[in-house]
């Protein structure tokens, strides 16, 4: 009995003590670690979308709550705008569309007027060779510069995955519009 | 034997992939350049001296009956602070390594020294085990790494190395190639001892 007894107690109170040691851990890498997967996933999307800014958007980004999922826990999307002389002339935001398999996620450019100055696949599942050639700038290009309705020649064969590219850039458009006065 | 030796018998003796072929898995898998072969043998080797010192710290205390489950306790808690610290200061290493991190928990290497070595010795002895036996794996592998990055890619930690036109084998690059670069490794230790033991 006595050995069962020592038995449990040394196995929690090392249990106890990892665990106590990996909280610690934890809250100190938290921040790095949301850091740096902004910057080696989103940062390449933003650079690409965004020209002409001389404030760091990565740094300068802000959360803005656009809704609550199905548990009420509040859904923030993050922005990254491009300032001029400290005035926010453009922002990246990242939109979402179903594609052909799963969803494609969409870093989109958006001026002050509302226009898409570029966008930038940076996550998507679809067929390689066939859906895949939505990240071609061939693809990509056509969405420069469009404002309003969002209308570009789908690739033929992916329909589905060109219409979830405008869905995302859709998306992300009508969020810039809803928030426009936080943003701008 | 005195800490020196215990030091040193793991660069030579008893380095792990090649004289006791253990700790495979990683070996094989991550070795296709030389810095990913530093970098999982550098991770590797801080959860080794760790484990190996709070092993034989706690081993007075840890029942016979329940040391394998202690031993896995201690070792998973090094390995998630190494892979949170890597996730956030290393990243781009953190993304070759990936599903290798957290696999340093059933690496038969710390386990096999927690087990044979460090809870039947004091911390210093188990110290010196940890860093010797950590320190000719993170070689071995680097080894490993640099002839499959050479052959496999023509760089050596990444400069271009070879003559202009050299056309790489992509096959040292695959898991076989890791084999073969194994194989040849192990064969040339053997065939040094061998000399030695002539002499």
């Amino acid at each position: 009995m006595r050995d069962i007894i020592r038995m449990v107690v040394v196995l929690t109170s090392i249990a106890a003590a990892s665990g106590i040691a990996l909280s610690a851990v934890y809250r100190i890498t938290r921040e790095p670690i949301e850091y740096q997967s902004i910057k080696f996933v989103k940062e390449p999307a933003v650079k690409k979308v965004l020209t002409g800014y001389d404030n760091d958007p990565i740094a300068d980004r802000k959360k803005i709550v656009v809704g609550t999922d199905e548990r009420g826990r509040p859904l923030e999307v993050t922005v990254f705008p491009a300032k001029r002389g400290g005035e926010v002339f453009a922002v990246a935001i990242e939109g979402r569309g179903k594609g052909y398999h799963g969803t494609i996620g969409v870093m989109v450019g958006i001026g002050k007027d509302g226009g898409v100055l570029d966008i930038g696949i940076t996550s998507h599942s679809e067929t390689p060779g066939v859906g895949s050639k939505v990240t071609e700038p061939s693809f990509t290009d056509q969405f420069r510069g469009l404002k309003g309705t969002v209308a570009v020649d789908a690739l033929s064969g992916a329909t589905y995955s060109s219409r979830g590219v405008v869905m995302a850039v859709e998306q992300a458009a009508g969020l810039v519009e809803r928030f426009r006065e936080e943003l701008f | 034997m005195s800490l020196r030796d215990e030091f040193t018998k793991g660069l030579w003796q008893t380095v792990p992939p090649f004289r006791l072929v253990l700790g495979l898995c990683p070996t094989l898998a991550v070795t296709t350049t030389g810095v990913n072969g530093i970098g999982m043998g550098l991770a590797t080797t801080f959860v080794l001296i760790f484990s190996n010192l709070f092993v034989s710290l706690l081993r007075k205390l840890i029942p016979p009956q329940v040391r394998i489950a202690s031993f896995i306790v201690i070792i998973a808690s090094f390995v998630v602070i190494v892979e949170l610290v890597m996730q956030a200061y290393f990243y781009t290493l953190f993304k070759v390594l990936g599903i290798f991190i957290p696999l340093i928990v059933v690496n038969c290497i710390i386990l096999g020294r927690a087990e044979a070595f460090a809870s039947r010795n004091n911390p210093l002895m188990a110290l010196a085990d940890g860093l010797g036996i950590g320190l000719g794996f993170t070689i071995s592998l680097f080894v490993l790494g640099c002839i499959r990055e050479v052959l496999g890619s023509g760089t050596i930690l990444g400069v271009f190395i070879m003559w202009p036109g050299f056309e790489p084998f992509t096959f040292m690059l695959k898991p076989p190639g890791a084999f073969v670069a194994l194989g040849i490794v192990l064969g040339f230790m053997n065939l040094i001892s061998h000399w030695q033991a002539r002499r």
